[in-house]
């Protein structure tokens, strides 16, 4: 069973999510309400995933961020998933620049679906990246004067936000039901177009995407 | 006016009578033949020598007729004179030479510590002064009451050894002449630029005369008649006479000579100055670079400078005040040196300076008023964002916690019956909405991510959530909060606008720092015509704005875009 630590302030919050949890099938071995507490945890406890809240005291503002590059410094495998108020696409895109592999940054909104919330940890203990479709959506909304953008259909603009989210072509197909060739075809498209390096990893793959949406 | 002309001529006349008198008396009333000393020559030099004195004399008076200095200058003379009551065919005559003679020595020492005003500045001075007069009067009294001989009237008991012991009081002059030499010196070094060049003759010819009547005084304590014998034939004994009121009659024409100087300032006030040059008029005059202008604060009883910033004067300071019916008009801080010798100058400086004075005062209070207005507006401001951060994290970690929690349990309650999933659906959708909306409504009152990363970023991520296409130049670099803080709030307003009314293709965002202020520019290629006016939303910002000394300006010619520009003091004003 994948075990999870869990870190929020907010001890409402962090009891439902844990429910939540436990209902989709994981165990939750922790919970944190700082920064300090939830890094002990991760020593003593070794989980699977961490889902960790962006803004923790003392500041209130990034404490969340920063516990993740600490672990993920310490434990370069360990899945985290961010969870966010507010959607900053600066934070998404900081987050996995380093390493996207096993990262997750999601909107708190999108945990209230409880379904949304497994999928996203059961896609992070896999290894893979997800980023919420808030945040996709803002980075392809951007307004732009001119862009490569511009050359996409509408169905490539779709599976170019699927990819943004982390998705690999299996889970694309599965979600716009298509055949995966058809797929298949379409990312070759888009990375053509937007004069990307094709990647095979998928979480490769999220980071170039991203990385083109958002050039810093 | 005529009172002091008449009062002048009376004194230079009596001064000029002891001096006839110190010169010529001998001649008048020695019947035998004259010391050695007594010749035409002499006299002719001795009479120059008291025209000088009297001219030092009616120079003091005129100067300062209410001081000290004039009457000293007198009695010098006064006990000068007494010496040629020893020409006199009379035991008293010779008795009250003795008994006063010395006395002119000691007043010639208390001139020179005290000049210019004739007061003595401090402890050591006044104590030099009570020994020098001990030994002058006192111990000189004693001494003639003990002195066998019988021209000495005021023989009372002749006893040798007492009279021999109080003549060795003498051997303490050329000490007592070393410690003045070295008083006058620090003297003119303590001085204020001003004050050295009046302090200047006398504090460096005066050790040279020191040095000589100290030796003069000590030789029959040391029973050494041969150095005065030696000092009278190579005339080195007329040093004194010669030097010291060349010495006193440079310093007082120097003094004139500062003083002339109110003229030159009234002459200049007359003319007009320009707003500010008053301190650096009142600076020259007094020479005193250093010098302060401070008024009383329109609140409070402190003190304002000309920009109506507190002032406190420096503990080191002098603060002349100057009154106008007992109504504080303005504090002039300057070099205590210059209150010490002569405080009338300073306060003459302030009488004359006083309409600019008066004005300059009422321009400090009015500046002193704006700038307590505008510390305050400020509070409020920064009162305002402390609140909204307040609220914001309130409402973070309240509401919305507990709207997506409830969120969460209301998911996980679904999938019972068919009815009871419809109406959790329901449910949960209306719950989405209210979550949305405390999101924006907190995210509206602070966002996170200006505290956290910076103006670049908050603006970067305002721009993701404009409509319309946003360039973002700006650099990383941090500013003070108040400043971002207002910054983004015209920068989010600003592309609030430009979404609703511009009709705009594409907006530019540029924020720099530029001289000590934050310059930002909004600029989109809409239809322009925006009345600055129009909405309390830039209004709003307007004033918040120039609560932190800040401007703020809008172009919108119709048909030709609109342009916004705000400039925000970085040095945001002490708070």
């Amino acid at each position: 069973m994948t075990r999870i630590v869990l870190a929020d302030d907010a001890v409402l919050l962090r009891e439902a999510l844990a429910a939540g949890l436990r209902a989709g099938g994981f165990e939750v071995v922790g919970q944190a309400a700082d920064v300090d507490g939830l890094l002990r945890l991760v020593e003593a406890e070794s989980p699977d995933v961490v889902v960790v809240d962006v803004r923790m005291p003392p500041t209130h503002t990034t404490e969340g961020l920063e516990a993740a590059r600490a672990i993920r410094a310490r434990h370069p495998g360990m899945a985290i998933l961010v969870l966010s108020q507010y959607v900053e696409t600066r934070y998404a895109v900081d987050l996995i620049r380093d390493d996207p592999a096993g990262i997750g940054y999601l909107l708190k909104d999108r945990v209230t679906r409880l379904d949304d919330l497994a999928d996203a940890v059961r896609r992070v203990a896999a290894g893979g990246s997800v980023i919420d479709p808030e945040v996709v959506a803002r980075l392809l909304g951007r307004p732009r004067r001119h862009s490569p953008l511009d050359e996409l259909t509408s169905r490539e603009r779709e599976i170019l936000a699927l990819m943004a989210e982390g998705r690999s072509n299996q889970g694309i197909a599965d979600r716009l039901v298509l055949e995966l060739k058809t797929v298949e075809g379409h990312v070759r498209q888009v990375f053509s177009k937007l004069d990307l390096e094709p990647s095979s990893e998928d979480h490769r793959r999220v980071l170039a995407v991203l990385t083109f949406l958002k050039p810093e | 006016m005529q009172r002091t002309t008449r009062n002048l001529v009376l004194l230079i006349a009596v001064d000029l009578a002891f001096h006839l008198w110190s010169t010529f008396g001998p001649f008048l009333v020695w019947p035998g033949p004259y010391h050695w000393s007594v010749t035409p020559t002499n006299s002719a030099i001795n009479l120059s020598l008291g025209l000088l004195w009297v001219a030092v004399l009616g120079i003091t008076y005129v100067r300062d007729p209410g001081g000290r200095m004039w009457k000293l200058l007198l009695l010098s003379d006064i006990a000068a004179g007494t010496w040629a009551l020893g020409y006199l065919d009379s035991p008293w005559g010779a008795t009250l030479a003795e008994l006063f003679g010395p006395l002119e020595a000691a007043i010639l020492l208390h001139l020179v510590l005290g000049f210019p005003s004739g007061l003595l500045r401090d402890r050591l001075d006044r104590g030099l002064m009570a020994i020098v007069y001990t030994i002058v009067l006192p111990i000189q009294l004693l001494g003639l009451m003990t002195l066998d001989g019988d021209w000495n009237t005021l023989l009372v008991f002749p006893n040798d050894d007492l009279n021999f012991l109080l003549g060795r009081f003498g051997l303490l002059s050329p000490v007592l002449a070393v410690i003045a030499a070295i008083e006058v010196i620090r003297h003119w070094r303590d001085a204020s630029p001003v004050m050295r060049r009046v302090l200047a003759p006398v504090a460096f010819g005066m050790p040279l005369v020191f040095l000589v009547l100290g030796a003069w005084w000590a030789a029959p304590a040391l029973d050494r008649d041969d150095i005065r014998v030696f000092m009278l034939q190579n005339k080195i004994f007329d040093v004194p006479a010669y030097l010291t009121p060349i010495l006193f009659l440079l310093g007082t024409l120097r003094t004139r000579m500062a003083r002339g100087a109110i003229a030159e300032l009234a002459m200049e006030l007359g003319r007009g100055i320009p707003l500010g040059g008053l301190r650096d008029a009142l600076a020259r005059t007094l020479r005193d670079p250093t010098l302060q202008l401070a008024f009383a604060a329109p609140t409070g009883g402190g003190l304002v400078d000309s920009d109506g910033q507190p002032f406190q004067a420096p503990a080191d300071r002098r603060a002349t005040r100057l009154e106008r019916e007992g109504e504080l008009l303005a504090v002039i801080v300057h070099d205590p040196g210059l209150e010490r010798e002569d405080s009338r100058f300073v306060e003459a400086v302030g009488s004359v300076a006083r309409l600019a004075l008066e004005n300059e005062r009422l321009q400090a209070q009015v500046r002193a008023q704006l700038e307590e207005v505008r510390a305050s507006r400020q509070r409020i401001v920064e009162a305002g964002d402390a609140e909204r951060r307040r609220v914001e994290r309130d409402l973070h970690d309240g509401a919305q916690q507990r709207l997506v929690a409830l969120a969460m349990r209301l998911d996980a309650a679904r999938g019972t019956t068919i009815e009871a999933r419809a109406l959790i659906d329901a449910a949960t959708a209306e719950l989405g909405v209210a979550i949305s909306e405390v999101r924006q409504l907190a995210r509206g009152l602070h966002p996170t991510i200006l505290t956290e990363a910076g103006l670049k970023a908050a603006i970067e991520a305002l721009a993701e959530r404009t409509p319309v296409p946003v360039e973002v130049e700006a650099d990383a670099a941090r500013y003070p909060a108040t400043v971002e803080a207002t910054a983004y709030f015209v920068v989010a307003e600003a592309l609030t606008n430009v979404a609703r009314y511009a009709a705009a293709s594409h907006a530019t965002v540029r924020v720099a720092a530029e001289g000590g202020a934050l310059a930002i520019e909004v600029r989109d290629d809409g239809r322009g015509g925006a009345d600055p006016g129009r909405g309390s939303g830039l209004r709003g910002l307007s004033d918040r704005v120039a609560a932190i000394g800040g401007t703020l300006e809008v172009d919108s010619p119709p048909g030709a875009g609109t342009v916004l520009r705000a400039h925000l003091p970085l040095e945001a004003v002490a708070t």
